[in-house]
């Protein structure tokens, strides 16, 4: 009896320990334009995507923070990501969305122009940020190599870090 | 070892549950030397610390504790006279006996700090002989080894930990049987001694078996049924709780926008009933979950009848403490932290407001002081009020004292109200007493109060009269996790401020408001109030022109007071307190968020920092909320919008308002009116609005129009062929401000237009 069960259980654990490995130098992104670039971040670090809601403003916080909103009871913050890159500010189109990243100890919605992919490129086509880039606060993980385009990748915690 | 782990937490928690209740005692039994129940209780309470003590080897404890029981046995037994010196040494001995249990607490033993017990063994020792009482040693901190209790512990002197489990089950059941055999017999021999104390042996060092008497038996009788429950599972709930208020009034506010539109429907009224027994309900489950973290006050109070004691025993000065509302509960994070603030408090009225018995008796007031402590419930609010009827605080001496340390300029102390000068005995660092002492007079203590009270949204308030006392006043919020708030509009933006602080609303013009110093003040009755702005505070966009009257919430926090200056008063509502996440930790001036009926996020305003914020601002209000109005002068410089479906009427519109000069903009219905409006492209002045449009019909428009703040005086004006009395009811009750029928004269449109806009023809 215990013999059967104990194979039933090797079975199973097979079958979840071997996709992963398969999946190993594989990373699964999510990426979304902002001003001319495209940006990706990592799919487990989305909490959620949605159209843009109605945001309260927040006093006495740098422009980037557009404010606070409500996601289903919580209260988090929005940040503008055309204004934390620099980019001239702009009004929402139909294609704008609030991507809701969860990193260790926060949570934060981002304003993007808009999503383009789902993507999935092995880890060693990333490279890491080139020197002159690094010194970006750190916001960059590494630049992914496409085809025929390059990828910025971000580093979640990095963006969900208060600089202020 | 497990057991003995078990054992000892639970020796702890009733250890001090026991002494708590034991100060209380001590001090009531004083005044009433001849209450046996009261000594009965108190030596109790020194039997069963002595008795697990002893069990679990404590020593140093058992050795203290047993020399307290040896006194208490005599006074019980009416062998001994509790007179005040008695009481000194046996309050004493209780006071080392909790650095005891602290000890144990911290370190698992009651060797860690080395306490030399001789001085107060020996001081003990000649209480209960009946000799004269030797002063204390001045050398406490001399260690010495202490000797091993031998006669009163040697039942449970031998060594547990080198036992196994059975042998230990043994060994409780074994002393469990004894301790029964022993309350019984106890029972019977207390029944004796208190029918006949006189003559009950007189034994000088009983031995256990003499005297044990039933461990907290009694007590736990006299308790209510309870069980221990986590903090965090309270927390957990409330949070819980908190998320159903919100969708209460989530709720709430639906019911309103359904009546509305399906007036008359049957189905309201079952709605009706649900949205009000929902509501209900939370309410009521709400107060539960409120009601289980609720703590009396008595917690904190019981420990000021010793305090005072002490105190007036050290200052040489007679004061009675009397204690009323005892009963009235507190939030347990509130209890916490009200300690510290009434300890120092205290202490004041102690020192410095009640006189000595001699001067008092010159001034003909009762010979002993009285200070008074109160607690009751107030609204939203519990107040508690410390009174003596010492010398009271006079005004000018604080003035000239807070100019002495520079703390204020001569001009400023001028100003001053009896009430603010009353004030500056919270600033840091100012102190009336003549000399430090050891009760006061280094100037923290009134600052701690300041603090811990802001801290928990409190408000502070003194009155005093020279010669008769003074009173301190605390208002503080029952709860912290959900709060009521009242709702202000600054612009367009909705602000929460903690009921709690807010101590009024007032309305005001604009004239009312002076500028003094670059300050901005306000004459409420016989108070100057500083102002600001909610708006400057927070910087909100500028969108619209404030009236000539505006609202003033006056909020008040620990002592100090502030006119925060707002465009709307929107109502009170019950908030949740949210946080913002770590991301947006800290923000000055702002405590939080809830969320709104409507799903929308307003910041609950933090005000201790508000009033921080307010300080540094130099705003003269008056004048920015006059010069602001942008100046229009030629005709060219008002838009018009002209709404209708119709080209032809939009054309003769137009025609008509040719001769202002006024520019004109055109809209075909509602909908696409609103868009232009909300767009903000152009600066409209005046719009005509006809009644029959798709899409949109013109009141529609005007009440969405009226829904936003800054369009609230914006002229509409309905320009129809509907005449009904009922069609103009219907344009008033949607915010019209003139109603012209079809068809007009051309001149009578051009006149209304011009008396809208001020373009009178010259």
């Amino acid at each position: 009896m215990s013999d059967k069960l104990n194979k039933i259980f090797e079975k199973q654990q097979k079958q979840i320990d071997e996709p992963q490995k398969a999946d190993e130098d594989i990373v699964q992104l999510v990426g979304f334009v902002i001003g001319d670039e495209e940006y990706a971040i990592p799919i487990l670090n989305i909490v959620e995507i949605i159209k843009p809601i109605v945001f309260t403003r927040v006093p006495s916080v740098p422009e980037y923070v557009l404010g606070v909103f409500n996601i289903r009871g919580s209260v988090i913050p929005l940040i503008d990501l055309r204004r934390k890159f620099n980019l001239t500010p702009m009004n929402n189109t139909g294609d704008t969305r609030y991507i809701v990243m969860k990193g260790k100890n926060n949570t934060a919605g981002f304003v993007i122009d808009r999503l383009t992919e789902a993507i999935r490129i092995k880890k060693s086509r990333i490279d890491p940020a080139p020197e002159t880039l690094s010194g970006e606060k750190g916001m960059i993980y590494g630049i992914g190599k496409r085809e025929n385009s390059m990828l910025t990748i971000l580093k979640v915690e990095a963006l969900l870090k208060r600089d202020f | 070892m497990d057991d003995i782990q078990e054992i000892l937490e639970d020796f702890l928690i009733e250890a001090f549950e026991l002494i708590e209740q034991l100060d209380q005692d001590l001090v009531e039994l004083e005044s009433n030397p001849e209450d046996l129940e009261l000594l009965n209780s108190i030596f109790r309470v020194a039997h069963t610390v002595k008795g697990s003590s002893s069990f679990l080897s404590f020593d140093v404890l058992t050795k203290l504790t047993h020399h307290m029981e040896d006194v208490l046995n005599k006074a019980r037994r009416g062998e001994l006279k509790l007179t005040n010196a008695v009481m000194d040494v046996v309050l004493e001995s209780i006071d080392m006996m909790k650095t005891l249990l602290n000890c144990i607490r911290d370190n698992g033993n009651d060797t860690e700090i080395g306490m030399d017990l001789t001085d107060i063994i020996n001081r003990l020792e000649a209480v209960s002989g009946g000799e004269e009482i030797p002063p204390p040693a001045v050398d406490k901190e001399e260690v010495i080894v202490v000797e091993e209790p031998k006669e009163e512990i040697e039942e449970s002197d031998e060594d547990y930990s080198n036992m196994s489990d059975d042998e230990v089950e043994a060994e409780i059941e074994r002393l469990l049987n004894e301790k029964r055999a022993e309350t019984k017999k106890k029972k019977e021999a207390k029944k004796e001694a208190v029918q006949v104390p006189t003559t009950a042996p007189v034994t000088q060092a009983p031995t256990s078996k003499d005297n044990p008497a039933p461990p907290a038996k009694k007590q736990a009788s006299s308790l209510e049924q309870t069980i221990r429950v986590e903090v965090s599972r309270l927390d957990h709930l409330m949070n819980l709780i908190g998320e159903l208020v919100l969708g209460k009034n989530r709720l709430l506010k639906i019911y309103d926008d359904v009546e509305e539109r399906y007036e008359g429907e049957k189905f309201l009224e079952e709605l009706n009933q649900v949205v009000s027994a929902i509501s209900l309900v939370t309410t009521d489950l709400q107060i539960a979950v409120m009601k289980t973290r609720m703590l009396p006050i008595a917690k904190v109070f019981n420990k000021f009848p010793r305090m005072v004691r002490d105190l007036s025993r050290e200052l040489g000065k007679g004061i009675e403490l009397k204690i009323s509302g005892e009963e009235t509960e507190l939030d347990k994070s509130i209890v916490e932290e009200i300690g510290d603030p009434l300890v120092h408090i205290i202490r004041n009225s102690c020192d410095h407001g009640v006189e000595d018995g001699d001067t008092r008796e010159a001034l003909g007031k009762n010979k002993t002081g009285l200070i008074e402590l109160k607690a009751y419930n107030e609204g939203n609010s519990i107040v508690i009020e410390i009174t003596d009827d010492g010398k009271g605080l006079d005004a000018d001496i604080l003035r000239s004292k807070a100019i002495e340390r520079d703390m204020i300029t001569e001009q400023e102390a001028d100003a001053m109200s009896d009430r603010e000068a009353f004030a500056l005995i919270f600033k840091p660092s100012f102190s009336m007493a003549a000399k430090v002492t050891n009760v006061s007079g280094r100037g923290v203590g009134m600052d701690v109060v300041k603090t811990n009270i802001e801290k928990l949204n409190g408000i502070i308030e003194i009155d005093s009269e020279v010669g008769k006392g003074t009173v301190i006043k605390m208002k503080i919020p029952l709860t912290l996790a959900i709060i009521q708030a009242l709702l202000v509009g600054a612009q367009e933006e909705y602000y929460a401020i903690p009921l709690a602080s807010v101590s009024e609303t007032v309305r005001i013009s604009l004239d009312e408001i002076y500028t003094v110093e670059g300050r901005n003040v306000l004459r409420l009755r016989d108070e100057v109030l500083s102002l600001v702005r909610l708006s400057d505070i927070f910087s909100v966009k500028q969108v619209y022109e404030p009236g000539e009257h505006t609202y003033v919430v006056v909020i008040g926090l620990a002592e100090s007071k502030l006119g925060v200056i707002v465009d709307t008063l929107v109502g009170q509502e019950e908030t949740v307190i949210k946080s913002m996440g770590d991301y947006l930790q800290g923000i000055d001036g702002i405590a939080g968020a809830t969320i709104r009926g409507d799903g929308g996020v307003t910041l609950i305003v933090d005000i201790a920092s508000l009033m921080d914020m307010a300080k540094g601002l130099k705003v003269n209000i008056r004048e920015s909320m006059q010069s602001k109005s942008k100046k229009k002068t030629s005709p060219e410089d008002y838009t018009v919008l002209v709404v209708d479906d119709s080209k032809m009427d939009r054309t003769i519109m137009k025609k008509s308002m040719e001769p202002i000069g006024v520019k004109t903009i055109e809209a075909s219905n509602g909908q696409e009116a609103l868009t232009m409006l909300k767009s903000g492209e152009h600066d409209i002045d005046i719009i005509l609005i006809d009644i029959e449009m798709p899409r949109m019909d013109g009141y529609t428009l005007a009440t969405e129009i009226r829904k936003y703040s800054r369009y609230k005086k914006l002229p509409l004006i309905a320009v129809t062929s509907r005449t009904s009395k009922a069609d103009r009811l219907r344009g008033v009750e949607s915010g019209m401000t003139e109603y012209i029928t079809k068809p007009y004269s051309p001149e009578y449109l051009e006149n209304v237009v011009r008396k809208n806009t001020n373009l009178l023809a010259e």
